[in-house]
Formats: structure tokens, C-alpha cells, sequence
């Protein structure tokens, strides 16, 4: 772990989280650079939510050092929480007061002025579309509004790094492409750090980097085109009650595969060039056969799919 | 005003603003000493014309007093633990204040929220003649305080080693009314039988209605100097412990632990 220069908004080496004999999180080692949009992603339990709370000084690491915002984890905790923003799985609102008083409890606790608050409240419900909804009690606001909101509260006093944990979980569509259009806003003014932790994969396509954690270590980063580009150009999916056995006749052609209950996939280097003569070969083992272009859900699946379930060529 | 002190202003005046919206509790805050002092008081009165040489009303008002300060402050520290299990306490935890510092905070708010109370609770009854000229109003002024103090700290103290409030019946019945009913509150603590007698000098609220009672001049059982001692000197602790069980015990920590296990 080396920020010799200030350069890296996290800067992490060896962080590890033991709870009695249960490891949550062993050893992860992250250079996060000043201004970068990171993503942290893994199946439930693999230990995000550990790691973003060891990062933002509320849980103390079992092993390991970190630096955030340039400060050490475990001796300067109040030096990095006036320099960050958290974004919790859970909204960390209160529900019995206003959107702007909860903006306003929120400046206060992080020592703004007043005047501070009342400025920095007004631009970021105008930035999120909140503006006409300031004195509605934040029980009566919808779930994407809430959440909104929330993130609102998280940079109101501009923090240099943002934590995002899981942060359009359980939203619909629109209301998640609402929250990143927010998000994206937000990173363009302000140029800060967001370190990211989500289930749907298809968010961080548009981060710098990111990196898989699997039972709490990090098994596979970089940049998200890079990691999609790795698997290959096209993907082949067979629809089939008989996954092994499709599995075992196509792999001497098409290399590895990936074995779901009612699927099999293959990702290669070069399109199929013919589809139909592949169909002709399975005979009636297959249900349907297509293939699409690869994307993060894929290299998700493939790191996280149990070893029983993959398939040497 | 350092960046901590405005910190425990704000969840101060978050508690008394929430107060004030709650309509019902404030009515309750009113009506549950009114009918102790007025139907409780009015039927012991009949059937123990004097006590120490006061009318049992008078005896009364002291405890009704102390008993509105009791419910507002411990109540309103309680409520911690619904912040515990709400968005509120993930703002709290996240803010750059020693957590510590929190569980002050949320005792100055309970403390502020009872003087309230009280004080709306003094209004209605001096008209009705319930404070004669006798009344040392600052020494009353100190007494609530101190009550509002001890009760805040006790209400802290208990939210500190509480998860949650899904037992509510259970936390009035094992907590608020032994504090309330094992006090001078009701009936003399001289008069209680011994063991009683020792319990209601060890609870710290007891001191607290004896202040009330010394500035009423309704028969006190201690000192003030003992009553403020056993005051300040449990305030401190249970602050302090508070404090500690709060910032190593992490609120998070403790729910991160529950969802890995």
C-alpha cells in the first residue's frame, strides 16, 4: 500500500474482516485513484457491504491497513468520515421529517454553516429533481425520491469520496436510470471518487475499473470493456434439458463451457459461422441455440460459478 | 460552535421539534399526571386525610411532576433504539463526531424534551393552586433538571444494552414502573419496608422527586447534598458506560455480525 503522493482516494493492503471463525472479508489489497469510478461487485455474502464499512471507519478491520482520503483507517476515523460520503444499503433518512430538514440534520451534523446548508440543499434538489417535494415528509415521497434523496444527504457537504452501496437496489427501472443519471451529474461537478458496490452488473459497465470479490477476496479486476473483451466476441447459448450432455459434444469445438440448469453457454473468439449445422449436430438436444455479444454478467457468472458447474475443454 | 457542539445541538432539536409535531404525546405527557393527581390523589386523599402532615394531593405533585420528567426523558431516550433500527442512526454513525458523543447528544435532546414537558405541566397546575407561596422556584427549576438528568441517562443506559423495542410492554413493565413505583414518587420512602426501603435508595430517580420534594416542601427523605451526589454521580457512570458500549459495540458492527452469522 503505497500513496506516497495523495494520488489514491483508497489505498488498501491486506484488509481482512474476521467475524468469530467467519471470514467476511481476507486480504484485499485496492488502489483506488483520486476521481476514479470504481465498482465492487459479487454475489450476496461475497463481503461488499464488510468492505465498505471497514473503508468508511464504522467497522474495524480484524488485519490489514488503509489509507481513505489520505488518511490512516484506523487512527484518523473522524479525519475521513468529514471527507466522505456513504450511501447505505438502507436509507439513512429520517422519515418523520421533511426532505430539506433532513438535508439540513445531515449539514449540521457534518458542520456546515447555515447558510452552507441552505445553498448546498437548494442546488442538490434542483440536481435531483427534488425541488417541488422540499417540505413533503420523506414518508410521503416514492422509493426512487427517497433514494434520491438519500444520496443527496450522503454529498452535502462534498465529500471527496462517495460510497455507494448498493444504491438502486430494489428500485425499477426508470427510478434506477433516474439515480444514475443523478450519480453521473454529480461525478461531472464535482470530479469525485465513487466507489460502487452493485447487483446489477450492467451498472458498472461504465466504471474505470472493478473487481469481483468472491467469499471475501477479490478474484478477478480491471476495466470493465477489458474483462468483457477477455471472454471473447460472442457468446453461444443452448436452451436444453440435457446441459451435460450438450455440453460434452461441443465442447471439443467450441472450448470451455458454462453449465446453468436448463443451459449451457460458450464463449468464443469469433462469431458462429454456422449456427444451423451446430443444431443439426445436437439433433433434438437442444431447445433453442443463439448467440449475443458477452457483457459483465457473464464474466460474473463465469468467476462465480461453482467449479462442478464449469467444464474443461 | 465547534463542528461536536453543533453536532449535539442538531439531534438535540431534532428530538424537541419531533415533540412538537407528536400532538398525542404531549396530550398523554398532560393527561397521565392530571389523573394520577386528580383521581389517584383525590382517592387516597380520602382515605389517608395527612400525610407527614400535608394533604395527599400536595404530597402528590411532587411525584406527578417527577413522573412526567421520568416518561419524557426515559422514553425520549429510549427512542434511540428505534433509531438504532431506522435510516436515523446510519446518519448519526456517519457523521465525523466520536460516537460516543452521540449518547450525549441523544441525552440532551431526552433532558430538553422533559424540561418541556414539565414546564407545560407546571402551567396547568399552578392556576389550581397546587404551589403555594412556599415553592422555591429555583431549587424546583434544579430539581426538574436533575430529574430530567438522571432519567435521560437512565433511559440512555438501558437503550445502550438494547437491540430493540419489539417488547415495549416489556420495557414499561420491567423498567419505567419499578423505577417509578420503587421512588418517593407515590408514598414515603421512610414508611417503605426495608428491603424496599434500600431499593428505592439505590434508584437514582428516587433522588431526583426528593429534590423536587425538598423545593415543595412535601417532605424530602435525603439531603440535597445526598440527592444531587447520587445524581451527578450516576449521570457520569451511565454516560459513561453508554458511551463506551456505544462506540465499541458499533451499531453496525453488531448488525453486520448478525447478517454473516
Amino acid at each position: 500500500m503505497t500513496d506516497l503522493d495523495g494520488a489514491l482516494a483508497v489505498a488498501a493492503s491486506g484488509l481482512a474482516k474476521q467475524y468469530g471463525a467467519t471470514p467476511a472479508v481476507q486480504a484485499i489489497d485496492l488502489a483506488i485513484p483520486n476521481g476514479q469510478f470504481f465498482g465492487l461487485l459479487g454475489p450476496n455474502g461475497a463481503g461488499k457491504t464488510t468492505t465498505i464499512h471497514m473503508l468508511s471507519s464504522l467497522v474495524a478491520p480484524s488485519a490489514g491497513a488503509a489509507r481513505v482520503a489520505g488518511f490512516d483507517l484506523r487512527l484518523q476515523r473522524l479525519q475521513i468520515r468529514r471527507r466522505i460520503g456513504v450511501v447505505f444499503q438502507g436509507l439513512a433518512l429520517d422519515l418523520s421529517l421533511s426532505a430539506a430538514e433532513n438535508l439540513r440534520f445531515a449539514g449540521r451534523l457534518n458542520g456546515l454553516r447555515s447558510t452552507e446548508i441552505e445553498r448546498r440543499s437548494g442546488e442538490l434538489l434542483a440536481l435531483f429533481g427534488l425541488e417541488q417535494h422540499r417540505h413533503a415528509p420523506v414518508s410521503a415521497l416514492s422509493g426512487g425520491m427517497r433514494r434520491a434523496l438519500d444520496i443527496a444527504r450522503g454529498v452535502i457537504h462534498r465529500p471527496r469520496i462517495l460510497f455507494l452501496d448498493e444504491p438502486t437496489s430494489g428500485l425499477d427501472l426508470l427510478n434506477r436510470r433516474a439515480i444514475w443519471r443523478h450519480i453521473a451529474d454529480l461525478r461531472k461537478l464535482s470530479g469525485m471518487t465513487v466507489f460502487l458496490t452493485t447487483h446489477y452488473l450492467e451498472e458498472a459497465a461504465d466504471c474505470d475499473a472493478v473487481a469481483f470479490l468472491n467469499a471475501g477476496r477479490i478474484v478477478q479486476r480491471g476495466k470493465p470493456a477489458e474483462l468483457v473483451d477477455a471472454l471473447g466476441r460472442c457468446l453461444i447459448e443452448v436452451e436444453t434439458d440435457q446441459p451435460g450432455e450438450v455440453a460434452r459434444r461441443l465442447q471439443p469445438r467450441l472450448g470451455a463451457a458454462l453449465i446453468e440448469p436448463a443451459q449451457v453457454s460458450f464463449a468464443c473468439a469469433q462469431e458462429p459461422a454456422d449456427l444451423a449445422s451446430l443444431e443439426r449436430e445436437l439433433g433434438g438436444a437442444a431447445r433453442a441455440l443463439r448467440w449475443r455479444r458477452p457483457n459483465l454478467n457473464d464474466v460474473f457468472l463465469r468467476i462465480n460459478q461453482p467449479h462442478d458447474r464449469r467444464c474443461a475443454a | 460552535m465547534s463542528s461536536v457542539a453543533q453536532a449535539v445541538a442538531a439531534v438535540a432539536m431534532r428530538d424537541v421539534r419531533k415533540l412538537f409535531r407528536q400532538r398525542g404525546r404531549l396530550l398523554a405527557a398532560m393527561i397521565r399526571p392530571l389523573l394520577w393527581l386528580v383521581v389517584i390523589g383525590g382517592g387516597f386523599a380520602a382515605a389517608e386525610p395527612a400525610a407527614r402532615g400535608a394533604n395527599y394531593q400536595d404530597f402528590l405533585v411532587p411525584g406527578v411532576l417527577g413522573m412526567t420528567v421520568l416518561f419524557g426523558a426515559a422514553l425520549a431516550a429510549l427512542a434511540t433504539v428505534y433509531d438504532k433500527e431506522s435510516g436515523v442512526m446510519r446518519m448519526l454513525v456517519i457523521a465525523p463526531i466520536p460516537h460516543a458523543w452521540i449518547v450525549a447528544a441523544k441525552a440532551a435532546g431526552a433532558v430538553v424534551v422533559a424540561l418541556i414537558q414539565a414546564t407545560l405541566l407546571l402551567l396547568v397546575l399552578a392556576p389550581f393552586g397546587y404551589f403555594g407561596a412556599a415553592v422555591s422556584w429555583p431549587w424546583l427549576a434544579v430539581g426538574l433538571a436533575a430529574t430530567a438528568l438522571v432519567c435521560a441517562c437512565l433511559g440512555i443506559l438501558v437503550a445502550a444494552c438494547t437491540q430493540t423495542l419489539d417488547n415495549y410492554a416489556g420495557m414499561m413493565n420491567f423498567f419505567l414502573f419499578p423505577v417509578f413505583f420503587l421512588s418517593g414518587s407515590l408514598y414515603p420512602v421512610e414508611r417503605l419496608p426495608a428491603a424496599l426501603k434500600l431499593a428505592a435508595a439505590a434508584n437514582p430517580y428516587t433522588h431526583g422527586v426528593d429534590l423536587l420534594r425538598h423545593a415543595t416542601h412535601t417532605g424530602p427523605a435525603f439531603s440535597r447534598a445526598t440527592d444531587l451526589a447520587v445524581i451527578l454521580v450516576f449521570s457520569a457512570a451511565a454516560i459513561a458506560v453508554a458511551g463506551a458500549r456505544f462506540a465499541a459495540a458499533d451499531v453496525f458492527e453488531s448488525r453486520v455480525r448478525r447478517l454473516a452469522s
